[in-house]
């Protein structure tokens, strides 16, 4: 268990402010914030290659706000890898074994075994300057786990991994983490945070903005700022009131119908683009339907993302399907639909 | 290139005519040189004593000297601190002054009046006109060519090595032992090779500290204010190949260490 309490660092320009976070014994978590929001140096922090300027730092029970960067028991794995590149494959892992001065044969069978674990086995006798980004990653890794850290800090492991080999590496985290290992995993990537966090927080500012599990940071954000890191394209500023009995926000363009609920007067109403629904004709089957134009169609991962333009911009996602369909074009009149129960205004 | 157009020309002859203005002196020397007198002065006792002394006391100078420059190096090299750009500065500053100047002003500080004089001639030492002392003439003026050299190396090592080391468990002496230094093999060998090299030709300065023991630079001098310059040169010339052969010899060992050591390219990371 891992928990921060009141950390605040001023470095340069930048701090981190009141940093309150707590993690569960084998729990996933992911920190989601830019590049310069703080995520790194929180990281250097929980390792003590920087000291806090205020607050306490626990991890299973022990304060280590003050302890021995040797003696944390904070496994640290750098976004670069920091493999030493004057050290064989296997030195590398065995670095941290031979500090404590383990028999030749243990370190060895130690080295082995982790390695085997993390599918390196092949590479052991290797010099480390022409191995892959995705294998300088898995050395790094069983280098940090054979010092049994109490928790792995992960620096965006994915910046410098080819998009095919990203399964791979999310499917070797799962791994660890489900050998029962704590993680914490910096990362500007939502969908990072989607595919594998137990728990997520919103970093900005050197601030801890929201944490929860995904599903109720990424639904329910509580700003502008995490809605954009939960991926969702199309938010507006909205003034919500209440005529015969039911709920609206309008934007200065558009009346929406929201569904029942408690809503403070104004607020930033979002919409998920895949809860959009698009036709040709005006539908009625949701009791939302907007007519727009489109004015952009990209190609996306899936699909298609197109904007619709009705005064508010909307990102819509469509499927190739679709888009061949109804031969959708830009400069087409379409009408977007969508339910009351998509709506959220935060 | 596929053209050479002037600008290629003036720059090939501007080059050859700097490297025939390095040659052209070294070779006139040696044509000059018969091979009787030549053989003569090697066998000539006094000069290989003051070969010898030059080349141990420079190495020992080197040697000793390195043990706490080097890690002053890596302090340089990694940490701000207040009043760098002046430490800077005076590591730079024998490099500048005039070598005979450098001379006097240790003179003063090892001769028996001196702070470190004093010292030494407390336990019966005279550093004045003693190994000793040209071994702290030919540092004073050399020692820059090293810390320099070790510091652009520790420099060039990413930090994050250091603090995955200390992460790994390591304590900050043995991640300096067993990362930062391997690490800058190749800049320390060369600050090294630099500095032995700078010690080693010093006159300047251990002229004025020791005139005897002779070394092989002071020697060279005493001879061609002596007998003119025919029994000076025979004596430069050894003087010179020797210092060539050493350094072609330190050069492989020190290539083959480093291929060993460090088979990386520091920059592709």
């Amino acid at each position: 268990m891992l928990e921060l309490r009141n950390i605040s660092k001023k470095y340069g320009d930048f701090s981190l402010k009141d940093i309150n976070l707590s993690i569960s014994p084998g729990e996933y978590f992911i920190l989601l914030g830019r590049s310069g929001a703080g995520k790194s140096i929180l990281l250097e922090l929980i390792a003590g290659l920087r000291s806090p300027d205020t607050g306490t730092i626990y991890l299973n029970g022990r304060d280590i706000t003050g302890e021995k960067i040797q003696r944390r028991k904070t496994g640290m794995v750098f976004q670069d890898y920091a493999i030493f590149p004057h050290l064989t494959v296997f030195d590398n892992i065995a670095y941290p074994l031979r500090i404590k001065h383990m028999h030749r044969d243990k370190i060895s069978e130690e080295v082995n075994k982790m390695a085997e674990n993390v599918n390196i086995l092949h590479l052991l006798n290797r010099k480390t300057d022409d191995l892959s980004g995705g294998e300088k990653q898995r050395v790094a890794v069983a280098r940090t786990l054979v010092t049994s850290p109490d928790i792995v800090l992960l620096d965006e492991p994915m910046a410098s991994i080819d998009a095919p080999m990203k399964d791979d590496v999310r499917q070797l985290l799962r791994k660890i983490n489900g050998m029962g290992i704590t993680m914490l995993h910096v990362t500007h990537d939502y969908s990072e945070a989607v595919r594998l966090a137990h728990k997520v927080g919103v970093i900005h500012n050197g601030r801890i903005l929201q944490t929860g599990d995904p599903e109720s940071v990424f639904s329910r954000p509580m700003n502008r700022f995490v809605a954009r890191f939960a991926g969702i394209r199309n938010y507006y500023s909205v003034k919500v009131y209440k005529e015969a009995g039911k709920m609206f926000a309008e934007s200065e363009y558009n009346k929406y119908i929201l569904p029942e609920g408690n809503y403070s007067d104004s607020g930033l109403l979002i919409l998920k683009s895949d809860t959009i629904n698009l036709s040709l004709k005006e539908q009625t089957n949701h009791d939302n339907c907007i007519r727009g134009k489109i004015t952009e169609i990209n190609r996306a991962e899936s699909g298609y993302e197109m904007f619709v333009d009705s005064g508010d911009t909307f990102h819509v996602m469509v499927s190739k399907k679709d888009l061949e369909k109804l031969s959708l074009k830009a400069g087409l009149s379409v009408f977007l639909s969508f339910s009351s129960d998509a709506l959220r205004v935060i | 290139m596929d053209k050479r157009s002037t600008f290629h020309w003036v720059i090939l002859v501007f080059s050859s005519l700097v490297l025939l203005f390095i040659l052209a002196p070294l070779i006139g020397m040696a044509l000059d040189t018969s091979p009787t007198e030549f053989f003569q002065t090697v066998r000539d006792e006094e000069v290989q004593d003051s070969v010898w002394l030059t080349l141990s006391v420079a190495f020992m100078a080197t040697l000793i000297f390195s043990i706490m420059a080097i890690p002053f190096a890596w302090l340089m090299a990694r940490y701000d601190f207040h009043g760098k750009r002046i430490v800077q500065g005076l590591i730079d500053l024998p490099v500048v002054l005039p070598h005979s100047a450098a001379g006097i002003a240790l003179l003063g500080f090892i001769s028996r009046e001196g702070l470190l004089g004093k010292a030494a001639d407390a336990i019966g030492l005279n550093l004045v006109g003693n190994p000793l002392g040209i071994a702290m003439a030919m540092a004073f003026v050399s020692l820059s060519f090293l810390i320099n050299a070790a510091r652009d190396g520790f420099a060039a090592v990413p930090e994050r090595l250091e603090k995955a080391a200390m992460n790994l468990g390591a304590s900050p002496l043995r991640m300096f032992f067993t990362v930062s230094l391997p690490l800058t093999w190749r800049n320390i060998a060369s600050g090294f090779i630099m500095m032995f090299a700078r010690g080693m030709s010093e006159f300047g300065a251990i002229v004025i500290i020791a005139y005897h023991p002779m070394t092989a630079p002071v020697l060279i001098y005493e001879r061609f204010n002596q007998f003119g310059i025919s029994y000076a040169r025979p004596a430069s010339l050894f003087f010179i190949l020797v210092a060539l052969v050493i350094f072609i010899i330190i050069r492989i060992f020190s290539n083959k260490a480093n291929r060993r050591l460090t088979r990386v390219n520091l920059n592709s990371r």
